[in-house]
């Protein structure tokens, strides 16, 4: 917790506005999370219309986006020039305000999440909204929210491939999120905290040091099995190959989000690049060290943003190259394995910690 | 070697049976027949189940091919295309005519499973009652069409009203009482995985299969008819290309070319005959890319790389066909009689591209082994997902992949010889899965098994003496075949058997064109399949059969 700098990123704000007391901290929050936020809305804004064409062309031999900009990256004004300018169909007999709430509820879920990530220190700013006591389990309420939309969406469309989207959405994310939490768990033991930034500081010491490279002690290395399990989890927890069923095109056309046009359909995808990168993020800050990398610590939130946009890119590469499961072998897989194997870790791991503490 | 070879079989072989078979089906039968391709018995028209199954039981014909409908001056008349699938030269001929004023005839859907969609598009098309079908109601139009097109008295210039009202509400069957707890979902005909346009009508309980029923017929271009206002010489070829357009183009021209050319006595040069060969089983290797890549499509989700990597193997073969026939889908590079040009010159150039293409293919056989049938959760998904067994298949009269991956031993190519095929060194791919995996395996054997023959085609046709290079056979300008000739005829296509059946009537025209299309028959085991199985296995199988719409409606 030595690590851990007294000053967030509100306050930070606030002094150098200058505004002391209550006022300072609400102006402050306001406006440090107005800009975390669009910092990652940006990721998202970069991520859907651009990287992932790019990153899926190169998977499969092909050029993509390169026409509009350089690199194409103007494609994604065009893009969202596009998209909100398409028609807005909402069907006969949606069950208006869900419908409606549905497509704000997902992005906003992964937007809150991120108020608790520890993201580095920028320059002078260490990029963190809130350190609560609880934040390790704070960030997984966020996100699980997550699920309550996907129903609300694939309920309130009067579609039945909405309604067998949502429902095999409870289904997934009720079998993965338990091995998901029971997995982080064994995180909070090894760190002894569930504060975010305590749980970082725990993995900045060196775990062994060869050839005079130093490995740190970054979860991912002392207990690569958790690991293993948590991205495995947090996969099947935001939908991506090969656990995609709420969506699986070619089955279920688009699952929940079939109804959704125009504006809705951007926040579903917003929301959908949001949980992405909250995945990522989670991932990071449990496993990878959180922001620490080479190179001194004021760059850290570089660090950062390499790491989520490295899950960003692993998520693009299963998407390339895995089958996707069925729906009653992705249950059994949750059920039948993750579930055993990741309260075995944590009694595992217990027991490591009982023994060497 | 020429198409002489299983004509000439077939005169000494059936004529011995022909008196054997009329023994056997007694006084069912009050007239004989001679098709160009197999002796046919007139049966009476409340007769035919009877017959069909004396002939299946006893006399071993298990393929029921097709059913050709068509009306004459005097009478309507179904004919029943027999075969075996142990040795398909055998066939038989059912004829059943049928009342002029009250066309009615028996369902021989009881006996074999495929009569059923057959006989369909039989009443839908040409509008014989088959009494006792389960099930008779139009299959390729819309259920609110007046008339029969293919009927004499159809008048083609009649308003055709398909209003909404009038038409089923596509809801209907929605509902739920206290004893079912289904659902009704309409897959298609708008939808990511039926491969163009096709609607299953299904019934989900939870997200298995309880009942799944295919709507067909919304690519219906009435290509018989088409091909019926055209002539043998040079209007027909163009449109074969059009039936399975997946850029298996050459062997579809193959179906008419066999059929036409045994119909008018056409001899083809043996150098034009290596050059089709070649060129079908170029597009078979195209046919079974795309195959493979839309499959992995079904399975694996949308932008998986192997669908793309496989597109590219595809696009390999489309540039050589591009070279050989000047054209990428719709070649029309076949001709009665033989080709339509030599190959292109330089003819090194041409022979180096095409065993690149072939050096570089086992490589990438082996890349989609890696990437899709090694994969331990796409062995999850397919491996005993969309069971056919062997007896069904034959039921319902599969052929092609879809068959050979039940196990049954059927290819043309080897069983009814035409082209160059037996001249060459290649083995039929069978495997004895019988589920989706082994589908797909069949396939990426066969691409292998098309790699062995191009090559070997090549290597005769590099060696080739120049002066015999005889692209075409002397073949007159118009052709009018003897008046009353019938014909059917198939080859192995992409996806299984490809028939044609045609009957002359002295003209420059046949007076009926009939197209023997495999996924027609393929497309109707789908419900074997997919009940009780669930939403994402019912998407595999109907990707393993690997359908193209435009040659199921045709």
């Amino acid at each position: 917790m030595s690590l851990a700098p007294a000053q967030l990123f509100p306050e930070f704000v606030a002094n150098a506005l200058g505004l002391p007391g209550i006022a300072g901290e609400i102006v402050g929050a306001l406006i440090a999370a107005f800009l975390v936020g669009n910092v990652m809305l940006t990721f998202t804004g970069v991520a859907g219309p651009w990287a992932k064409r790019k990153i899926t062309a190169a998977f499969t031999d092909r050029i993509a986006v390169n026409r509009i900009g350089p690199f194409g990256l103007l494609i994604i004004p065009a893009a969202a020039v596009q998209l909100l300018a398409k028609e807005l169909i909402i069907p006969e007999g949606a069950d208006r305000p869900s419908y409606d709430l549905a497509p704000i509820v997902l992005p906003a879920s992964a937007l809150l999440g991120f108020a608790v990530i520890p993201m580095g220190n920028l320059g002078p700013i260490n990029v963190q909204l809130a350190d609560p006591e609880v934040g390790f389990a704070l960030v997984f309420a966020f996100a699980s929210i997550a699920s309550i939309s996907l129903v609300m969406a694939g309920y309130a469309s009067n579609n039945k491939y909405s309604l067998l989207g949502g429902l095999r959405a409870v289904a997934q994310n009720l079998a993965y999120e338990i091995p998901l939490i029971v997995t982080a768990m064994s995180v909070v033991v090894f760190a002894g905290t569930l504060q975010t930034s305590g749980i970082v500081a725990a993995q900045q010491e060196a775990l062994v040091t060869l050839g005079g490279i130093t490995i740190p002690s970054w979860y991912a290395f002392v207990n690569p099995f958790a690991f293993l399990l948590f991205l495995t989890a947090n996969m099947a927890e935001i939908g991506r190959n090969p656990f995609d069923i709420p969506e699986a095109p070619t089955e279920i056309v688009a699952g929940y989000q079939t109804e959704y046009s125009s504006a809705y359909f951007v926040l579903f995808y917003l929301g959908e690049f949001l949980h992405i990168f909250l995945g990522g993020a989670i991932l990071t800050m449990a496993f990878l060290g959180g922001a620490s990398g080479p190179g001194p610590e004021s760059i850290g939130f570089v660090w950062f943003v390499v790491k989520i946009w490295a899950f960003f890119l692993f998520t693009q590469w299963c998407r390339a190259a895995m089958p996707r499961f069925r729906i009653d072998q992705l249950i059994e897989v949750g059920w039948k394995g993750m579930l055993v194997l990741s309260f075995a870790n944590l009694v595992l791991t217990a027991v490591l910690v009982g023994v060497t503490v | 070697m020429s198409l002489e070879k299983p004509e000439a079989d077939e005169a000494v072989v059936p004529a011995d049976d022909a008196e054997d078979i009329a023994a056997l089906l007694g006084e069912n039968v009050i007239g004989r027949e001679e098709h160009v391709n197999a002796p046919g018995f007139v049966v009476r028209p409340d007769a035919v189940q009877d017959t069909l199954s004396t002939l299946k039981d006893e006399a071993g014909y298990d393929h029921l091919s097709v059913v050709t409908a068509q009306e004459y001056e005097n009478r309507y008349e179904s004919i029943y295309h027999l075969k075996k699938y142990d040795d398909p030269t055998q066939e038989v001929s059912v004829v059943v005519p049928a009342d002029k004023e009250n066309p009615v005839s028996e369902s021989g859907a009881g006996v074999f499973t495929t009569a059923d969609w057959h006989e369909r598009e039989a009443y839908d098309l040409v509008g014989i009652d088959y009494e006792g079908h389960p099930d008779l109601k139009r299959i390729l139009l819309p259920e609110t069409w007046q008339g029969h097109p293919l009927s004499m008295d159809y008048d083609q210039d009649q308003p055709q009203v398909v209003s909404l009202s009038e038409h089923a509400n596509p809801l209907q069957d929605d509902y739920k009482d206290a004893e079912s707890d289904t659902m009704f979902v309409n897959i298609g005909p708008h939808h990511p995985a039926t491969h163009g346009v096709l609607h299953l009508k299904t019934t989900l309980d939870g997200e298995q299969v309880a009942d799944v029923e295919s709507d067909i017929g919304y690519l219906h271009r009435s290509e018989e008819q088409m091909a019926q206002n055209g002539t043998y010489r040079y209007q027909i070829m163009p449109y074969p290309d059009r039936w399975d357009y997946i850029s298996a183009g050459l062997l579809n021209e193959y179906a008419y070319a066999r059929a036409a050319e045994d119909l008018a006595d056409i001899d083809v040069p043996e150098y034009a005959q290596v050059i089709r060969t070649m060129g079908a089983e170029m597009c078979r290797i195209a046919a079974h890319m795309l195959a493979l890549a839309t499959f992995a499509l079904d399975v694996n989700g949308d932008f998986t790389a192997t669908f793309m990597y496989a597109i590219n193997d595809r696009e390999q073969v489309q540039n050589l066909l591009e070279d050989l026939t000047g054209q990428r889908m719709m070649f029309n590079y076949f001709r009665l009689g033989g080709v339509v040009w030599d190959l292109p010159e330089p003819r090194e150039e041409f022979f180096s591209k095409t065993r690149d293409f072939l050096d570089q293919l086992p490589e990438s056989v082996e890349e989609y082994h890696d990437l899709l049938t090694s994969n331990e959760i796409f062995q999850m998904r397919t491996v005993d997902t969309g069971i056919l067994p062997p007896e069904v298949a034959k039921d319902y009269g599969a052929t092609g992949p879809v068959a050979r991956g039940s196990g049954v031993d059927y290819d043309l190519r080897r069983d009814d010889p035409y082209g160059y095929y037996d001249e060459l060194d290649w083995d039929v791919v069978t495997e004895d899965g019988c589920d989706n995996y082994a589908r797909l395996l069949v396939r990426m054997r066969e691409v292998e098994e098309s790699a062995k023959i191009i090559e070997q085609c090549i290597d005769l046709l590099e060696d080739w003496p120049d002066e015999e290079r005889t692209i075409q056979a002397n073949v007159p300008r118009t052709l009018r075949p003897d008046d009353d000739t019938e014909i059917y005829r198939a080859v192995e296509a992409a996806k299984g058997e490809l028939g044609i059946y045609m009957r002359a009537d002295g003209t420059d025209k046949p007076a009926r064109f009939k197209i023997r299309s495999p996924c027609f028959s393929n497309l109707q085991t789908l419900p074997e399949m997919a009940q009780g199985e669930y939403i994402p296995d019912m998407i595999a199988a109907l990707g393993s059969l690997d359908i193209v719409l435009g040659e199921v409606d045709r």
